[in-house]
């Protein structure tokens, strides 16, 4: 028996692409193409509910405690922090790679040293960790890509490592070894590729962390500064309103929602799709 | 019977852990020195440059940094981390009088998550593809991606604001526990639900199985008696990593229910800068985490005699 939920295998990556194509849409076309400024508002037009008109302007998503409107904020907002998380995922995934390459092909002292630093980046809470670095160096985009980056490598090396350790020992990378390839061009031409694929499935899966975690930032108010909107301050500004705005919070919460649950079940899809391949 | 191999591995774990805190150590101390000036750092923005330079030389920045590091890391294994900067009480008192607060919030969070987790995972597993089994994977995809801080303004707004049913701040009362361990808990309940179906239904997939069921054992007593017992073991490692991770959500689940606990204390002492607490509670988070991950590993060999050491 066929049910709606079992007929299309691959309905969740459709769901999947559909959330992501919107987000992307929002982050994209809205601040290229929304007339109105994210950081300007009119104080004569506070906390206006959604769909309402001001002189003759439309706010879909209504205003803020300023009177600047949502849709313009929560646009740039979005662009911003996909634009943070993504460039820390690609620190955490080259950082993590290069190092699980080296502990896995080189071995010995090298590989302890390496997954002993996994471990203590892994005990570490992140969120404390962030927060710590981000008190000492200042709050800005820069720096809190950087941070988050560095903090994020661990889970790529684990995998890189792993997967190194069973390349390794494959005839290919053997006999390459006999024809005399350096080192150097094994580990990029030879084990690298087979890392691709792996990486690139862990990096769906860990963007839900990245996302929450740099929103949870900016909910704390230690992320990129007001009047600068990113997910987590939209959230973190509008909660002092949800008595009189709950919409302040509503819509940035349904965004990072979407992406979540986007990232989550592409991922799972992806998962199952090597799986099958494998089988 | 303990076994010289087991008693091997449990010393290696125990100095695997001992490294990391070590290495933890390092990383807590160094972040302070990041931009070079740690005095600068920890001094009010208006401080004078003879107070500045006064604070140094109270709190010893002048020394070499090798020697402030042992200083610092013979300090911990005193159980002394410094003064709070704020409150001019030693840190560690600070931590130790938050302690019940979170601990009593943790442990309520996780008891839920655990049990319905625990509960909803394996009615999914069992009627696997049902429509059971698809609203429950919905829940708990969505309990998964919502993050803490919107779904707890999200229950303020519907049970405090809106149905006036619970209180929205405060600690004391059980109605004040009951939305700050909801919103804690979620993203567990989630993770165990998802977890628990998963183990189960790959359990039921193996031959010994299909045995029991060949030979005409209710499907009940299938479940209880011989698949649950070994679809556990992967849902009690990620427990005990889960338990310790619990103190990331603890921060801000804390600061939004204003609930008196070490999350919040380490927000306020990053906001106002008072780095000896803030030392203290990430040396802290990072012990229960080795301590937990320690004892998981240790019960893992016990409940999985099929582990070979």
């Amino acid at each position: 028996m066929t049910r709606f939920w079992t007929v299309r295998r691959n309905a969740d990556a459709v769901l999947a692409v559909a959330l992501l194509a919107a987000v992307a849409g929002l982050c994209i076309l809205v601040p290229l193409l929304w007339p109105l400024d994210p950081t300007r508002g009119l104080l004569t037009a506070t906390f206006r509910p959604p769909m309402s008109v001001v002189d003759g302007q439309l706010h879909p998503l209504g205003t803020d405690q300023l009177g600047r409107d949502l849709l313009a904020r929560l646009g740039l907002g979005t662009a911003i922090s996909l634009g943070i998380v993504l460039l820390a995922a690609v620190i955490s995934v080259v950082l993590g790679t290069v190092l699980g390459m080296l502990a896995g092909y080189f071995g010995g002292w090298l590989d302890i040293v390496i997954m002993r630093a996994v471990d203590i980046q892994l005990a570490i809470p992140f969120i404390l960790l962030i927060l710590l670095i981000v008190a000492v160096v200042g709050p800005s985009m820069g720096n809190l890509v950087v941070v988050l980056g560095v903090t994020g490598w661990a889970i790529f090396a684990r995998v890189a490592r792993a997967r190194t350790l069973e390349v390794r020992e494959l005839e290919y990378v053997e006999a390459s070894r006999a024809i005399g390839l350096s080192n150097t061009a094994i580990i990029f031409r030879h084990v690298l590729p087979n890392i691709v694929g792996p990486q690139t499935v862990l990096v769906t899966l860990d963007l839900p962390r990245l996302i929450i975690l740099e929103a949870s930032v900016g909910f704390l108010g230690l992320g990129v500064q007001p009047p600068t909107p990113t997910l987590g301050n939209l959230i973190g500004e509008g909660r002092s309103f949800i008595l009189l705005a709950n919409w302040l919070v509503l819509y940035p919460g349904l965004t990072i929602g979407a992406l979540v649950v986007g990232c989550n079940l592409l991922g799972d899809w992806l998962v199952r799709r090597a799986d099958r391949r494998n089988a | 019977m303990i076994s010289v191999k087991t008693l091997s591995f449990i010393t290696g774990r125990a100095l695997q852990g001992v490294v990391v805190m070590f290495g933890v150590s390092l990383i807590v101390f160094f972040a302070l020195f990041l931009t070079g000036d740690p005095a600068a750092l920890m001094m009010p923005p208006e401080a004078s440059r003879a107070e500045i330079e006064a604070f140094r030389q109270a709190m010893g920045f002048n020394d070499p940094v090798l020697v402030q590091y042992l200083r610092f890391v013979g300090g911990i294994l005193h159980g002394e981390f410094g003064n709070s900067l704020r409150f001019q009480r030693p840190a560690l008192d600070l931590l130790l009088d938050r302690l019940p607060a979170t601990a009593l919030l943790a442990f309520v969070a996780l008891a839920w998550s655990s049990l319905l987790g625990f509960v909803l995972g394996t009615i999914a597993a069992i009627r696997q593809n049902s429509g059971i089994d698809f609203a429950i994977r919905v829940i708990s995809l969505l309990g998964q991606a919502i993050p803490v801080f919107w779904l707890a303004l999200l229950l303020i707004i519907v049970f405090s604001l809106n149905l006036r049913w619970l209180p929205s701040s405060g600690i004391g009362t059980v109605q004040q526990l009951v939305l700050p361990s909801l919103a804690l808990g979620a993203y567990y309940f989630s993770a165990i639900t998802r977890l628990v179906r998963a183990s189960l239904i790959e359990v039921l997939g193996e031959n010994y199985i299909r045995t029991a069921r060949a030979k005409g054992i209710s499907n009940w007593r299938i479940v209880v008696h011989h698949a649950l017992r070994n679809a556990l073991i992967p849902v009690i490692t990620v427990q005990g990593m889960y338990f310790a991770s619990l103190l990331g959500g603890a921060l801000i689940t804390e600061i939004i229910f204003a609930w008196p606990g070490i999350g919040r204390l380490a927000v306020d002492s990053i906001q106002t800068k008072d780095f000896p607490v803030v030392q203290a509670v990430v040396i802290f988070a990072a012990l229960v985490f080795v301590v937990m991950n320690f004892l998981v590993d240790i019960a893992y060999v016990f409940l999985n005699p099929r582990i070979r050491l």
